[in-house]
């Protein structure tokens, strides 16, 4: 009799929460990750699936946890190394679960985040880019960010690769965040994800933080609407519609050109963004890709990110320094942005309104509206939303090529 | 050691990339808008005869319902619907 309830004390999760409580610390993490997203809708869409991945990935016995692969791609399976690379999928689906399957199917040959980013150039208007070109160099200060950060992390002691998706987050662009880390430091995706979409979520703190601290009133109330009127613009666009139907054929042409391995992420956001802006012809696979592909692909990714954090991968001083970092990478980010309109401003008679820097950090469309709403509050007729959308969407851009950067020299 | 002059080499090299790449974007946005200026012809706006615009627009009665239904529910019945005007 005392035989069947200790077996049954086994078969049930209790025995291995209790011997190893950190499991219980995991469920507290998934719990407040929930409560953000349901409750206080804090990037909902992903923070959800990520905080079930967590839960899920967390239940001892139900082989939902991913488990990352060594350098060599070794992986323990019953006690017996195997190379993962050398398994197939039925196996690793047999031998590892349902997560680890769709993790190394989806996640790790990189396939979930280019897929997403053809999602977001569906949902992206390059319009308030291509009607105010000079603004979008703000895009490529704002990536300071990421790269002062590598540096830091360095200096901390992490690896070139774990510091450069690390800094990555300084992008402020959850795919590209996930994708150059799957690239570089794999080991690192659970927290890396979490910090990236957490910082994101909380735009509408961090941006109005760094701009108080940077910022005069005077600089604040430029009214952009005003400078164009005093020094007019020389470009005219005379037929935008076949503009925005040639920008992303011709700049992922260019990219793919000078930086190739940024090719995977700016292609499918400009393969997206074709499909829409074409139009009718298009309009069948323009709502696939910005609708059932880019939900069910972010289903998967949540999922599987929230996977890798199994409590052994995740509770380490090195995911407190990854969200120490990544709120210094974020921070770094908007203050480049900002610190290079003020120079801008130095030297041209036509002012920009240091929000624009701010917002040069990805993060669309959100950066953009706390940006105008910072704006408003100083001037109820300063609306800087179309202008602060140009800086906005060039950062995609920046963050994709900063990415494709580091992941070609350190990978 | 080595590491950081790594590090350094990446933040030189990887600013002036994203530099370079939308600085060519930029560039490459302007010539296309020159070509397009001048191969592809205007957008023709179709302007709304004003005489259509200026007569009061006849809304249809389940369309007047319905947005009397929403107006109740958004303002918990406080709300009342005065005009319709298309825009």
């Amino acid at each position: 009799m005392e035989d069947i309830f200790v077996k049954l004390y086994e078969m049930t999760a209790f025995s291995n929460i209790i011997a190893n409580p950190s499991f219980l610390v995991m469920y507290a993490i998934a719990f407040v990750l929930l409560y953000l997203g349901i409750k206080k809708h804090y990037e909902p869409l992903l923070l959800i699936p990520i905080a079930f991945g967590v839960l899920l990935a967390n239940f001892p016995g139900g082989e939902m946890g991913v488990i990352q692969a060594d350098s060599n791609g070794m992986v323990m399976v019953n006690g017996v190394a195997k190379n993962i690379w050398e398994m197939s999928l039925p196996e690793i689906a047999h031998d590892l679960g349902i997560m680890n399957f769709l993790y190394y199917m989806l996640i790790k040959t990189g396939f979930l985040p280019p897929v997403i980013f053809m999602g977001v150039g569906a949902l992206t208007d390059f319009g308030p880019m291509l009607r105010n070109l000079r603004l979008s160099i703000f895009g490529a200060a704002a990536q300071l960010g990421i790269f002062t950060v590598l540096l830091v992390a360095i200096l901390m002691g992490f690896t070139p690769q774990e510091a450069a998706s690390l800094g990555i987050i300084g992008g402020a662009d959850g795919p590209t965040a996930i994708f150059t880390t799957i690239k570089l430091a794999p080991h690192l995706l659970g927290p890396i994800a979490i910090a990236a979409y957490s910082y994101m979520a909380l735009v509408p703190v961090i941006i109005p933080l760094v701009v108080k601290l940077l910022c005069t009133k005077k600089e604040l109330m430029i009214n952009m609407k005003e400078q164009e009127k005093l020094y007019p613009s020389k470009t005219e666009i005379k037929n935008l519609r076949v503009l925005k139907i040639v920008f992303p054929i011709a700049v992922t042409t260019v990219v793919a050109i000078f930086v190739p391995t940024a090719v995977s992420l700016v292609g499918m956001l400009m393969f997206g963004n074709l499909i829409k802006e074409i139009g009718s012809d298009t309009s069948r696979l323009f709502d696939a890709a910005s609708n059932s592909i880019m939900n069910a692909a972010t289903i998967f990714l949540g999922l599987c990110v929230g996977a890798t954090m199994t409590s052994e991968a995740f509770l380490n001083w090195t995911t407190i320094g990854i969200v120490i970092g990544g709120f210094l990478a974020f921070a770094l980010s908007i203050a480049s942005g900002i610190l290079m309109v003020k120079i801008s401003n130095l030297f041209s008679k036509k002012k920009i309104n240091p929000l624009v820097g701010a917002t040069g950090l990805s993060a669309v469309p959100m950066a953009s509206r706390v940006a105008n709403e910072i704006a408003t509050k100083y001037d109820p007729k300063n609306h800087v939303l179309n202008y602060c959308m140009s800086s906005n969407i060039s950062g995609v851009i920046g963050s994709a090529v900063a990415a494709g950067v580091l992941i070609s020299f350190l990978q | 050691m080595e590491n950081i002059g790594l590090g350094l080499m990446l933040m030189v090299v990887g600013m002036i990339t994203v530099f370079a790449i939308l600085l060519i974007v930029i560039y490459l946005s302007q010539l296309l808008i020159a070509i397009v200026n001048k191969v592809a012809p205007e957008e023709v706006v179709v302007k709304k005869s004003t005489a259509t615009s200026s007569a009061p627009a006849v809304i249809d009665p389940n369309t007047m319902a319905a947005i009397k239904g929403a107006v109740n529910i958004v303002t918990g019945g406080k709300g009342k619907v005065m005009k319709v005007e298309k825009i």
